[in-house]
């Protein structure tokens, strides 16, 4: 459970956490009314990785959660600790890959575990759900009208599973196919002649390029006798 | 999403094309015009020569004069008729807006259009607000159900591609026309423009009736859109209706010169090419609509013989496409009009000579194509036009030589019938070359077919005088070029696919320079000569030679962004009332054209740092590309090259490299998060700047290119 303190830094463990001033009138009401968020207890305390890398993981998401559109301060915080500590729990099975690359990990899974939750009977591939899913939260204008729901499965509200499921789209109609196939042209004999010409030529550049200094040189030539 | 709709019933197919009658009598009337100042020249320059017997070299400069006399015919006719058309008190016989009845314009309409707009690296910002505001135009009219647009991308830039998939998708957001504009993008743009379409109409063209074809810089108004489906819902003979597209969003003193010289003696033209071109009139590849059962069943292009440049695949589809829609029985139309259809044109002279260069080619493949069998005659003189458009200047340029010769050869003319024809034969060629000019003129300042006011006709006519002084200096210019274009595609070298340029983005002296120094150095060499030869030739040839030898200032003042607009000068009727399509798409530009913008290295690369970086973009991209069961390299290379682009940034690859990178679903998809996992001292100084930046840029990843227009 998450402790959310309406304060300018958090400590958790041996890591501090700045963000900034709320004004809690700006708080949406939808948010006030959730249980769950009335009392957040933050409970991290990464048994391994420096602070360093754990400051640097903090604000790798707190960039990666912005770029879902997630205005929303207070919440893009609470995605962040709830990250970190998963990813913390992963740092210490799997020490070797850092604090970032666990907490994107983390992130990935549990957009996947949100997404899978909305789009459980539409027959997708792991692929589709992700990029679709991404896609049908944006498209269905989740960022700003359910941030406070974003990656949280336990709290589907059912005008955003159907805005998400109805979002997704095709690329294209139905395609119609038909034949477009080329037919013949008969080029007749001028054609024919030149084209063996022109086929002579393109075979001999050298040929092509003689004719052209032939020319030029007959103009040269006739230029000297005119003025001699 | 549009359903085909049932066939328009009880209209006779031949509906649409004009009788044989009178197209017979029209073109015996026009071609005899046409015929008789040719022979007419010809004569007279025949008479001028051959006072002391004809020797070869005025035997070549009578062969040349004739197709050229024969080309100066047939515009000043062409422009003669459609200027009579024009001031006739009776209406056309052929006339298609007549087909249209008032109450015509109130019927729903049950034909479904596909709207398709080919795109290859296109400015995608230019793009999708030109077609937001069709759509939007198309919207007011109050019958667009059964239109569906399509964006048709050939582009192989892979920051272009993302971006067009991004403006795509926002732009069906911000309209609610998700299910009505649709993106397709090709993995191999094969045949070019007319394989993209060809693709199109394999896929979805059984859908639809109708195709109206646009350019990236195409602009059509709602109400021009209907009026054509309308028309060809009620003439069905008709396969291809194509529009005068005017020029609009000139800058440049050469573009809006263009643009103000098409304005005024475009009309005209247009009205004497649809007097005796009839049903076998000219596609022009865009702002047009085309009947797709047809195009599709006899309209697919075959390779030409030979290679390219000659040979092969068909450069300039629209005029072959155009001659087997008519070879089929349907009539090809031109439907003159003076709003509602627009193009952009190039701004500066060099990206206009890259634009000829490659029309130059495509129309001179159209050589294989005269003496095939099966077209209708009037194809082969469509044919050969365009031949002779680009050939005429080599023909000039001949022409200028063999006069040179003679000159360097005089002979003494006494005779008073040698020297009486060649003064009626200069009166003439002068008639010819400024009659349809000068009527034109004369007509817009007495019916202010333009503007009303006067001020503003005594400006059009001050225009028309200054753009005789732009064109005098470009024509020995472009004749030069022409030429050898012309000469090149005969040797065998052929042009790159190049997206067109067509917004000035400054001069660049340099480019000038290089381009042009050959053309003054030509005039230096020539004037030497000329002086050598004869002073009173040199005389004769100098307003040419003068021409040339200010080809690199002219280039730079043409190019340049002081055009007279603050003088009033070449102000056309879309600069002065822009049509309410124009002014959405300029109130749009305008406000995206006034945001702040990423540094430049992230703007350069802006399309492949959203794939990679952004959650929706990336999910976009993963969802539009093509699930397939292999791919063409291995995964191992796909994961060597996506390292480098996460250590060394995106300059460390080459095009192909990203391309295969970007086209593998798994790959795009593992970039993401590899990316993001990566701790700042394993990223890329690209990467790390683009992290940090990425979210201050936009408040959302898909409105970098597009304005903020959200529908009430």
């Amino acid at each position: 459970m998450l402790l959310w303190r309406q304060s300018d830094k958090i400590i958790a463990g041996d890591l501090t956490f700045y963000f900034p001033k709320v004004d809690s009138r700006a708080i949406s009401t939808e948010f006030e009314n959730r249980a769950s968020m009335e009392a957040v207890n933050i409970q991290f305390a990464p048994e391994t990785g420096t602070e360093e890398e754990w400051n640097e993981a903090y604000a790798r998401l707190a960039d990666y959660f912005r770029s879902y559109q997630l205005h929303n301060r207070i919440r893009r915080t609470q995605l962040i600790l709830e990250t970190l500590r998963r990813a913390a729990a992963a740092h210490k099975l799997d020490a070797k890959r850092t604090p970032t690359a666990h907490s994107i990990e983390q992130a990935r899974n549990m957009l996947n575990e949100w997404l899978g939750a909305i789009y459980s009977d539409m027959n997708l591939n792991e692929s589709q759900l992700e990029a679709g899913g991404r896609l049908g939260f944006h498209l269905s204008g989740g960022p700003a009208r359910w941030p406070n729901f974003f990656l949280d499965k336990e709290n589907l509200p059912q005008d955003m599973i159907e805005a998400m499921r109805n979002a997704v789209r095709a690329s294209g109609p139905g395609m119609q196919v038909s034949k477009m196939t080329p037919r013949e042209i008969d080029l007749g004999r001028v054609s024919g002649v030149a084209e063996d010409t022109f086929d002579t030529l393109g075979r001999h550049p050298i040929l092509r390029y003689s004719i052209l200094i032939g020319i030029i040189g007959a103009v040269l030539s006739y230029l000297y006798l005119l003025f001699r | 999403m549009s359903t085909p709709a049932a066939p328009a019933a009880n209209t006779p197919i031949s509906t649409g094309m004009p009788p044989q009658r009178i197209a017979r009598m029209r073109r015996a009337t026009f071609f005899s015009f046409v015929g008789l100042g040719t022979i007419v020249g010809t004569w007279l320059m025949y008479v001028y020569l051959s006072e002391r017997g004809m020797r070869w070299s005025e035997w070549g400069l009578l062969a040349v004069f004739m197709p050229l006399y024969y080309q100066l015919n047939v515009g000043f006719w062409t422009a003669l008729f459609g200027l009579w058309l024009m001031n006739r008190p009776g209406h056309d016989a052929l006339d298609l807006w007549r087909t249209l009845k008032p109450e015509d314009h109130e019927e729903e309409i049950t034909a479904s259009t596909a709207i398709i707009m080919p795109v290859f690296n296109e400015d995608v910002t230019r793009v999708f607000e030109g077609l937001r505001s069709i759509y939007l135009s198309l919207e007011q009219t109050g019958h667009s159900k059964n239109f569906d647009f399509f964006i048709l991308s050939d582009s192989n830039q892979t920051s272009q591609w993302i971006e067009e998939e991004t403006a795509w998708l926002e732009l069906c957001r911000q309209l609610n026309a998700f299910g009505r504009i649709f993106y397709r993008k090709r993995r191999k743009p094969i045949n070019r423009k007319s394989g993209n379409v060809s693709d199109f109409c394999r896929r979805w063209g059984k859908r639809y009736r109708y195709m109206l074809v646009l350019d990236a810089d195409s602009l059509m108004s709602g109400g021009l859109i209907t009026s054509m489906t309308r028309i060809m819902e009620k003439n069905t003979g008709i396969g291809i209706l194509q529009t005068f597209p005017k020029q609009i969003g000139a800058e440049t003193l050469l573009g809006r010169v263009m643009q103000f010289a098409q304005a005024l003696y475009g009309p005209p033209f247009m009205a004497g090419l649809d007097y005796w071109q009839c049903g076998e009139a000219n596609f022009w590849g865009h702002n047009a609509i085309i009947r797709l059962e047809p195009f599709i069943k006899f309209c697919a292009l075959p390779a030409l013989p030979g290679k390219e440049p000659f040979g092969g695949h068909i450069l300039s589809h629209d005029f072959v496409e155009a001659a087997l829609m008519r070879k089929a029985g349907w009539a090809v139309r031109l439907l003159p009009t003076n709003r509602g259809s627009y193009e952009e044109g190039p701004p500066t002279l060099v990206d206009m000579l890259k634009r000829d260069r490659r029309w130059c080619q495509g129309n001179m493949q159209h050589f294989w194509l005269v003496f095939a069998k099966g077209w209708h005659p009037m194809s082969r003189v469509n044919f050969i036009h365009g031949i002779l458009s680009y050939a005429s200047s080599l023909l000039w340029f001949f022409f200028l030589l063999f006069t040179t010769f003679l000159a360097a050869t005089p002979v003494p003319q006494l005779d008073p019938q040698a020297i009486q024809a060649q003064q009626i034969l200069l009166g003439l060629t002068a008639t010819l070359i400024f009659l349809p000019k000068t009527a034109t003129l004369l007509d817009e300042v007495f019916t202010g077919r333009l503007f009303k006011p006067l001020k503003m006709r005594l400006l059009t006519f001050m225009s028309s005088m200054a753009d005789t002084v732009v064109f005098t200096l470009m024509a020995p210019v472009l004749m030069i070029f022409h030429s050898q274009f012309v000469v090149y595609t005969v040797l065998g070298k052929g042009v790159r696919w190049v997206t067109q340029r067509r917004k000035a983005e400054g001069v660049d002296w340099a480019e000038v320079f290089f381009t042009f120094w050959v053309v003054s150095l030509i005039a230096i060499i020539w004037a030497v000569l000329g002086w050598f030869v004869s002073h009173a030739f040199l005389l004769w040839i100098s307003p040419i030679l003068i021409a040339l030898l200010l080809a690199i200032p002219m280039a730079i003042v043409v190019s340049g962004k002081r055009s007279g607009y603050r003088f009033g000068f070449f102000l056309t009727t879309e600069e002065t009332e822009p049509p309410s399509v124009l002014a959405t798409m300029n109130d749009n530009l305008a406000e995206i054209k006034g945001r702040i913008h990423l540094p430049p290295e992230l703007e350069k690369h802006h399309g492949l740092m959203q794939v990679c970086l952004d959650p929706y973009v990336n999910g976009l991209h993963v969802s539009l590309l093509r699930r397939r069961k292999s791919i063409d390299v291995s995964r191992s290379y796909l994961n060597e090259i996506a390292q480098r682009m996460i250590q060394l940034g995106p300059q460390s690859l080459n095009a192909q490299e990203i391309k295969a990178m970007i086209h593998d679903t798994e790959t795009v998809t593992d970039l993401h998060y590899r990316l993001w996992s990566a701790r700042d001292h394993e990223l890329a100084p690209f990467w790390a700047t683009a992290i940090r930046q990425y979210n201050l840029a936009a408040s959302s990843p898909f409105t970098h290119t597009l304005a903020q227009r959200e529908l009430a």
